[in-house]
């Protein structure tokens, strides 16, 4: 058994690990940057050390730091949670060289999905389908990809071959654009990972993102835990995902399945992980890529499972067997979370930092949230907008929707901009409702209500008594700052004489 | 007090009588009014129903979140409204643009020179912030004037980038 673990992580994500850790009575190490000092992880485990200023690049991506404060403080393992040192090669591989378990699939495994061509290459010789595209052609010049994409065919995307989180990828609609789009997404995919190597892939129209969370043990069982819908994203980066899928029925869901545990194999994989695959409107599907870590939606999974994945990950790290078999996995109920970020959904979604004054977490029946922030703390912009995960769980799919809004209304926030009114929309949407809805959906039919239209305006007078009074409030109060200045014109003398009367 | 508040098209007079009273647009009601711990949230009771708000101050409106929707309300009191109208209502603008950074964050680069013409929806600044890069486009044409920030640069909310004229 691990006595101690080392979480590799901040927000959310090394809370939920060291609440794992908490129940598996095993001892915990929080590492932080100087933007995180009074942050809930630091304050959460059993230890904690400085790694150095508030960049990712100075601190959470500082391998050697981390593995110095594991040796010394004698952590058994890592968990490096998602982002970050979570899908390096080397990362891992200086941990076992370090005499630390860590906590994910082996270097090579890690190596061979990290590549998305590679990925694609070894996925492909499996036996897997994968959307047509560059793949496996390496580093190409700009004049080789403006060369290929006719062949691929319009619309396309260009993908980052390092990246992930949508970071690096532009969508092409025709030839003329291509050029200045495969520039920036060159710059960004730079700045992202350091790595500007771009690959070009064909757009499957009407997709949805479904992916396949993955167990594998070091004794070669290897099974799946259902899908995830995560086809709710605005520029490629997931806001709502659900469990079950309300596309996928019993007979599907075992094709991908068992797909996904093909893919895994096909690179020796051991521990937790996700294969990603974009589904057509035929029930086509295609392998997208494969997350060789934990990912930030896996609770929806373990909602409608009942597996705890993080404990699940530690167990197979300790070289134990996977504690369920294929068999044992009965999708119960649904789930859907919603991703709760500092963006004001009214002002496109533009960042928003500042200082939480107030938060009021919904809770009640099927409730969850996952969040690392609390009153006082601050949001800077060094870090994900993520700040909380509001994941539900309903009878149906129908109980969900309905828990989930009556939970959006609980969540109060103050402080930053955050994009709950966005899921409200969304929660309150038709085409959700009903589950008709693909990658496409948030870009291209969903927008804000916004108050200028009548019907949308529910209550405009309660809103306008609201505003007038907070105004008129305020006025009262700057009101009485003027007063009190003109009532002493120097409050020590004031002070003194009061003292003096009282002796 | 007597308050002229308007909700995108639709104008309110609102009066606070006292304490505890209110009318709108002559409707008197009974109201309780209070912030919760502080904050700008407010519970509100009126007429016996109650209501809660997050309101907080824009840059030149209120705004109002309510039951999952956001109102930009427009609050003047009697007297603002009447100096209003006695000096023909707002000065004419400059027609200067300036670039405010809408976020802290680090400048990946301007894309942009001085003294270039541009159109309206050109990139004038990338902006990095929270993992993610936002284009700062220009809101109409004109030419470009005083930049004053470079690449490589951090700049705090609300800071100029630069202007258009």
């Amino acid at each position: 058994m691990f006595k101690k673990i080392l979480v590799a992580n901040r927000g959310e994500i090394a809370v939920r690990i060291l609440r794992a850790c908490r129940e598996l009575g095993i001892e915990t190490v929080a590492v932080y940057s100087e933007a995180d000092r009074s942050a809930l992880h630091v304050r959460y485990a059993d230890e904690a050390y400085l790694l150095g200023p508030a960049p990712s690049r100075e601190s959470y991506l500082r391998a050697d730091k981390i593995i110095d404060i594991a040796r010394k403080c004698g952590a058994d393992a890592i968990h490096p949670g998602y982002g970050f040192l979570a899908e390096r090669e080397a990362f891992a591989a200086a941990c076992a060289d370090a005499g630390i378990t860590y906590i994910g699939p082996k270097p090579s495994a890690i190596a061979a999905m990290g590549d998305k061509m590679t990925a694609r290459n070894t996925v492909a010789a499996a036996g897997v389908p994968v959307v047509p595209g560059t793949e496996g052609t390496g580093a190409m010049r700009d004049d080789e990809l403006l060369a290929m994409a006719p062949k691929i065919g319009f619309p396309l995307l260009i993908k980052a071959s390092a990246g992930g989180g949508g970071k690096g990828m532009r969508e092409v609609a025709s030839l003329e654009e291509m050029p200045t789009l495969l520039a920036s997404a060159r710059r960004e995919a730079e700045s992202a990972f350091g790595d500007g190597n771009v690959y070009l892939e064909k757009l499957v129209s009407g997709a949805r993102h479904i992916e396949i969370q993955i167990l594998a043990d070091m004794h070669g069982s290897a099974i799946y835990l259902g899908e995830r819908d995560c086809s709710i994203q605005r520029r490629h980066q997931k806001l709502i995902e659900e469990a079950p899928s309300p596309f996928v029925d019993e007979t599907l869901r075992r094709k991908m399945g068992e797909v996904a545990v093909k893919a895994a194999q096909s690179v020796d994989y051991v521990n937790a992980g996700t294969i990603e695959f974009l589904v057509d409107k035929d029930s086509n599907f295609y392998f997208l890529e494969m997350n060789t870590r934990l990912q930030v939606e896996h609770p929806v999974t373990e909602l409608v499972t009942g597996v705890d994945i993080v404990a699940e990950q530690i167990r197979i790290a300790r070289g134990r067997q996977l504690s369920y078999k294929q068999e044992d996995i009965v999708i119960r109920g649904h789930a859907l979370e919603c991703r709760i970020n500092a963006e004001d959904p009214y002002n496109g979604f533009m960042p928003s930092t500042g200082t939480i004054t107030h938060s009021l977490l919904p809770t009640g029946p099927g409730i969850r949230v996952d969040t690392g922030v609390y009153p006082g703390f601050a949001i800077t912009p060094f870090y994900d907008p993520m700040i909380a995960k509001l994941i539900v769980w309903g009878e149906t799919r129908g109980q969900a929707i309905l828990r989930m809004r009556r939970a959006l209304e609980e969540y109060r926030i103050v402080g930053v901009r955050t994009n709950i009114p966005f899921h409200q929309t969304m929660m309150d949407s038709h085409r959700f409702m009903a589950g008709q809805y693909d990658t496409r959906f948030v870009e291209e039919r969903f927008t804000m209500p916004e108050v200028e239209h009548d019907q949308e305006m529910h209550h405009p007078e309660i809103a306008a008594v609201f505003a007038t009074l907070a105004a008129h409030h305020e006025a009262q109060r700057s009101a009485q700052f003027v007063m009190r200045n003109e009532r002493d014109t120097s409050n020590w003398k004031w002070v003194g004489r009061w003292e003096r009367m009282h002796r | 007090m007597k308050y002229v508040t308007t909700v995108a098209n639709k104008e309110f007079t609102i009066e606070v009588i006292d304490e505890k009273h209110i009318s709108v647009n002559g409707k008197v009601m009974e109201v309780d009014f209070e912030s919760v711990s502080g904050q700008p949230v407010y519970s509100m009771l009126i007429d016996g129903k109650s209501y809660e708000s997050y309101v907080y101050q824009g840059e030149e409106d209120w705004q109002v979140l309510l039951l999952g929707r956001q109102y930009p309300i427009k609050v003047e009191d009697e007297r603002e409204r009447r100096l209003k109208s006695a000096i023909g209502g707002k000065a004419e603008s400059t027609g200067e643009f300036h670039l405010k950074a809408p976020m802290p964050g680090l400048v990946v680069a301007v894309t942009v020179e001085e003294g270039q013409q541009i159109e309206k929806g050109q990139v004038l600044a990338i902006l990095e912030s929270m993992k993610m890069q936002n284009e700062l486009k220009a809101p109409r044409a004109g030419t470009v004037q005083r930049i004053k920030v470079k690449a490589g640069e951090s700049v705090e909310i609300k800071q100029t980038m630069l202007s258009v004229v």
